[in-house]
């Protein structure tokens, strides 16, 4: 099956997440004490590492849901205009390059058939 | 009894809002002619009220408990829900809602043996305040939104979806009042949103649904378009479809496509549906 398969229902970050997009006070303190906040949901090391560092590939591999990895570069990175040259885009275009790259070919081959 | 005045589908893709004019001109041109298509024949068919089939992105309901369907009962609907509005680039919206029949679809389902979770406040991200922004801008057609799990597995199968939209087309019928009901599905098409194709458009799946639906031959489309198949185009996205495929239970014979763009600028598959014969 697909990516989301790959999810771990049981990841303490997956249940994190679903708290910190409903309280501002959590996110608040996203920049300044992501490790108490991470310590206060029982987030292992390396779950608060991949967070701290915005790995992409790493949130994807140790079964953060990929809809909330989007959500968590946004805490980062600020949620308006998030277009794909937002910064939490260019976060996934250096996780998945072939992915980006094939992304940017169809792209072109799209504007080249509108003209 | 109540009856079916209209049913349509539409991408619910937060670009669509939030930066709408990062796509060509032509695909915005074509999007906002679509969905002035659909906000025109929805307000010709008259309705009481809107059921709209979206899903819930694992906003209202935590990862370790993820109801199949969902109902929001509440008296009046906010949107969107905190933190979203940025993102959406939206302003809040209030919708009346249809509590006596939301709560009818709760207990109906149930002795139906068909289990729907309920929220007494449904919070909304882009799966309704999207086509709510363009459909019914000013919140005159009361809301009730039904929510499915699509993106935790298990993931229902389009099969489980068609039964289950039979169900509700049952039971919306024998509701004992004389509303008029209009069905809106949003959500798709292909799209793998925050997965490793995040940038992706599976165009050829794309078509290749929309054409199954003009074919109009629900049991052609349930027989080919599998959840594999839906998961191949975009994992945790497309299989947003499935509630195009509740829709499809209330009609009958070929959908009319209004448009399709393949906008990799809003990272989906982009598409809307009318279906002009209601079964």
């Amino acid at each position: 099956m697909g990516n989301v398969d790959r999810c771990d229902k049981t990841l303490p970050t997956n249940e994190m997440m679903f708290h910190v997009r409903r309280d501002a006070k959590l996110r608040a303190r996203w920049l300044t004490d992501l490790e108490g906040i991470a310590r206060e949901f029982g987030l292992s090391r390396e779950e608060y590492e991949a967070l701290r560092d915005k790995d992409v590939r790493r949130l994807h591999d140790i079964g953060v849901h990929q809809y909330y990895v989007p959500q968590i570069l946004r805490l980062f990175y600020g949620a308006a205009a998030n277009t794909n040259n937002h910064p939490a885009l260019e976060a996934y275009k250096r996780a998945y390059p072939d992915e980006a790259a094939r992304s940017l070919r169809l792209q072109e081959e799209l504007e080249k058939r509108r003209g | 009894m109540a009856e079916i005045v209209a049913a349509m589908a539409m991408t619910h893709s937060p670009g669509l809002t939030g930066w709408f004019d990062r796509a060509p001109k032509d695909y915005q041109e074509q999007a906002l002619r679509a969905m002035g298509e659909m906000r025109e024949r929805l307000a010709r068919a008259r309705p009481d009220l809107v059921v709209v089939f979206s899903n819930d992105h694992l906003l209202n309901w935590p990862i370790n408990n993820t109801p199949e369907y969902t109902v929001g009962i509440a008296g009046e609907h906010v949107g969107p829900a905190e933190w979203y509005d940025e993102w959406l680039g939206l302003k809040e919206y209030r919708i009346p809602g249809h509590p006596a029949l939301a709560r009818y679809i709760v207990n109906e389902g149930a002795r139906r043996r068909l289990a729907f979770s309920y929220l007494r406040q449904m919070q909304f991200d882009d799966g309704v305040s999207v086509p709510m922004h363009y459909l019914n801008p000013s919140g005159s057609i009361p809301l009730v939104p039904v929510t499915m799990n699509c993106t935790v597995p298990p993931i229902p199968t389009p099969e489980r979806a068609y039964q289950v939209g039979t169900a509700l087309r049952e039971m919306l019928k024998a509701y004992p009042g004389h509303e008029r009901i209009a069905i809106l599905a949003t959500g798709g098409l292909s799209h793998e949103p925050g997965g490793p194709r995040y940038f992706w458009v599976d165009e050829e799946f794309d078509l290749w649904f929309l054409d199954l639906l003009k074919k109009g031959d629900h049991q052609a489309l349930l027989r080919e378009c599998t959840l594999e198949r839906m998961e191949e185009a975009g994992s945790g996205g497309t299989a947003e479809l499935i509630a195009w495929v509740l829709a499809l239970a209330f009609t009958k014979g070929p959908a009319e496509v209004l448009a399709y763009m393949p906008a990799l600028a809003w990272r989906s598959g982009t598409g809307m549906v009318v279906w002009p014969h209601l079964a």
